[in-house]
């Protein structure tokens, strides 16, 4: 049940009428979703309402068709996503008459008899759109991180809304602009700030959110949202184990339901270990895996992935990227993924995906979310420092914590003077807000000097990290630094990149549904109330979890060093395997057309990266994937191209 | 200032001095070039960590010295000016010694 679109119009046209203004705009719109639901695409036209459904069946295949209505009362949703406690639910709403053994259902049970404040109910991963006919109102709902997108703009028949922005566009009403602004943001901090997105008029559902459209206006209200700021001090750390111990184990159990088989993704690493052998236990010995392996040594897991395989007993299938293959599917990968990326590591996502799908392979289980809520990212650690270094900012050790964090710092980086210089940004301010990311977008930031004058001149005086702050609920800037940090890594990274470009995109690219069983919002409410001592011990990361993981993984795979995912960028760019749909990107008349960046510093950024014999620096990098998917996502979206006549046809439109 | 030998032809041009020798290798290498001759490369963004080796090594090179790992201060090479004091410093003490 993968992608879903649809639109509000002007209530009082005949059936007629009504189906020559509208149905081929509905139409397109759910075609341009096909990939997210190749299982059937249906769309139906009421008075004053439009919905849309592209249909991935996992759950009762041959019942849950969509859009979905209840006879009684003419209520209506699309549904993109799971319910995984549409069991217990069925229970709790026993009084409704079911007609399908489908979760779909259960938003319609549910709505029934609670109203919108049934998202409170749902354990899953959920954006719906659903029509009240009884007083005319379109809802709109988003699950509590945002692991399913859901986007909206006004138009001038009333309100559109989709699961990815290409449908917004395909409806007909919207022009696609540059939200200049927001790809400022998207350079400065890897998203743009919620609700913007990459082109202007078009918005996203915030996570956690309900909006109602009552044909003026969108309401929106938050429903749950990430609580820091109780921490529970009593709590012994070994019934902290176990507490998480059940609830990721019920977790897991939870998104193992499916009328199809379940798989997951290894990387190796610890938390995708630590899922595939609680998912394998769970299915006694049947679980299938997939990974990605790099040809350079130096992005590659391969290894371990091996050996977690082997040491779990799964059906273990790899697939082995190159320079060559990111190149070449880079345009498809940025057309998926409608943002700005600073790194390639979607590109072997959207290969993995494909191999998923071409062994008939529909729902992964993935390890995403660890290292947000068990603070597994070097940026906490630098938090941690730099706040300890704060509070004696003269002295001479403090800062030496640093390369213990950093070890591959250059000697020329490693004095505690030069540190000072670098890492000491902000030191007289830790109460900042902004305090745990000013290097890391200070190191993003610095893309914005390959601007061209004329965009630099758009964003005139645009502050990125300012306006995120801004965006912040109040009440999270008197929280603790490491809880601040979080809260800011889980709205800007996680939902905004990670689980969206990086995930639901590259997922979706194949129809390949993920599901994130650290990411279960009860899962996260118990880790959000253990202290930070649990989960950063010192300068060990994920300490909880690492102990958790002791009963199911080897001992190999908790004790390596994090290794943190890359994948190549300017080898598969502008090396001799750069195809030639790459290259020309970079040609001095396309960048200026496109007119974000500066044509003349594009080309020298080029040449450098090509001539170099050296490793290119991760600025250097990440400038040229930024330059990159601009002028991919201008030739996607700007020069816009008509949805496939055949998909536009194929839409089966209900009958009333 | 500079002596004939650390002179640099740049795109056809020579390079006056020392300063605008640097100047061409920061701006040419990491794409800036409205900095002041007090700017600190790291404070201000200029220059990231990895950058600073780079900056090491083509300051070795080009005006033949070596750079002690203790002469490794902000002081000794954080922007144009501290530079430029290092680099005579240097290149004085050489001549003497």
């Amino acid at each position: 049940m993968c992608g879903i679109a649809g639109f509000t119009f002007p209530r009082g046209l005949p059936g007629t009428a009504r189906e020559r203004c509208y149905s081929d705009r509905l139409r397109r719109m759910t075609a341009s979703l096909y990939h997210r639901g190749p299982d059937a695409q249906r769309a139906c036209l009421r008075d004053g309402i439009a919905l849309g459904s592209t249909r991935l069946s996992i759950v009762d295949l041959a019942g849950g068709e969509q859009p979905m209505t209840d006879p009684a009362t003419g209520v209506t949703v699309v549904f993109n996503g799971e319910i995984f406690n549409h069991v217990e639910l069925r229970e709790r709403f026993r009084e409704h008459r079911f007609r399908t053994h489908c979760d779909t259902e259960i938003i319609l049970a549910a709505f029934l008899a609670d109203g919108i404040d049934c998202v409170n109910e749902f354990i899953g991963q959920f954006a719906f759109a659903l029509w009240d006919p009884r007083d005319r109102a379109l809802w709109l709902a988003r699950d509590r991180v945002g692991v399913r997108p859901l986007f909206y703009a006004q138009t001038t028949q009333g309100l559109a809304f989709a699961s990815e922005i290409k449908a917004i566009f395909a409806a007909g009403w919207l022009a696609p602009v540059f939200d200049t602004e927001a790809i400022q943001q998207t350079i400065h901090l890897w998203s743009p700030v919620t609700p913007r997105t990459t082109f202007a008029g078009v918005s996203t559902l915030p996570p956690g959110s309900v909006g109602r459209f009552d044909g003026r206006t969108l309401t929106i209200r938050r429903y749950w949202d990430l609580d820091l700021s109780v921490v529970d001090e009593q709590v012994s750390e070994k019934a902290a184990v176990e507490a998480i111990s059940d609830l990721l184990i019920d977790a897991v159990r939870l998104r193992l339901r499916a009328d199809v088989p379940v798989a997951a993704y290894l990387s190796g690493g610890l938390d995708s270990s630590l899922i595939c052998a609680l998912a394998q236990a769970q299915l006694g010995g049947t679980l299938q895996t997939f990974s990605v392996s790099f040809k350079q040594r130096r992005y590659d897991e391969g290894a371990f992935q091996k050996k977690v395989a082997a040491a779990l007993k799964t059906a273990h299938h790899s697939l082995q990227v190159d320079d060559t293959s990111i190149g070449a599917s880079l345009p498809e990968v940025v057309e998926h993924a409608e943002q700005v990326l600073l790194r390639s590591a979607p590109v072997p996502f959207l290969h993995l995906s494909r191999l998923v799908h071409e062994h008939g392979t529909k729902v992964v289980l993935t390890g995403e979310g660890a290292d947000e809520i068990f603070l597994g990212y070097d940026l906490y650690k630098e938090t941690k420092v730099r706040q300890f270094w704060a509070r004696q900012p003269d002295s001479a050790f403090r800062p030496r914590l640093l390369t213990r964090l950093y070890p591959y710092l250059p000697l020329s980086s490693q004095s505690t003077p030069m540190l000072r210089q670098f890492y000491g940004i902000g030191l007289d301010s830790p109460g900042t807000p902004e305090f745990s990311h000013q290097i890391r977008w200070m190191n993003s930031g610095r893309i914005t000097r390959f601007f061209a004058d004329g965009f630099l001149e758009q964003v005139n005086g645009h502050d990125p990290s300012q306006a995120l702050i801004a965006s912040l609920p109040p009440r999270v800037l008197s929280w603790r630094p490491l809880a601040r940090a979080q809260y800011i890594e889980m709205q800007s990274l996680l939902t905004g990149y990670l689980l969206s470009a990086q995930g639901d995109r590259m997922l979706m690219g194949n129809s390949v549904e993920g599901r994130f069983p650290f990411l279960d919002h009860r899962l996260i409410e118990q880790a959000a109330r253990l202290p930070d001592r649990f989960k950063l011990k010192g300068l060990v990361e994920k300490h909880l979890l690492k102990r958790l993981a002791s009963r199911w993984v080897p001992p190999a795979v908790i004790e390596r060093t994090k290794f943190p995912y890359r994948a190549p960028i300017s080898e598969a760019l502008t090396g001799p395997s750069a195809p030639t749909t790459i290259q020309r990107l970079f040609d001095r008349a396309a960048v200026d057309r496109v007119g974000v960046f500066d044509a003349g510093k594009v080309g020298r950024l080029v040449s450098k990266l090509a001539s170099s014999s050296s490793l290119p620096s991760e600025a250097d990098n990440m400038a040229l994937m930024a330059v990159a998917s601009t002028q991919l996502l201008a030739e996607a979206f700007l020069e816009q191209r008509p949805v496939a006549a055949d998909r536009v046809e194929a839409v089966e439109m209900l009958v009333a | 200032m500079a002596s004939t030998t650390t002179r640099l032809r740049v795109d056809g041009e020579v390079v006056r001095d020392w300063q605008e020798q640097i100047r061409c290798f920061i701006s040419e290498n990491f794409f800036v070039d409205d900095f002041s001759d007090q700017d600190s490369f790291l404070q201000t963004g200029i220059i990231d960590s990895n950058g600073m080796m780079l900056l090491v090594v083509f300051i070795e090179e080009e005006f033949s010295i070596k750079i002690e790992d203790t002469e490794l201060l902000p002081e000794n090479l954080d922007s144009l000016n501290n530079l430029g004091r290092f680099i005579e410093r240097k290149r004085r003490g050489r001549r003497s010694g």
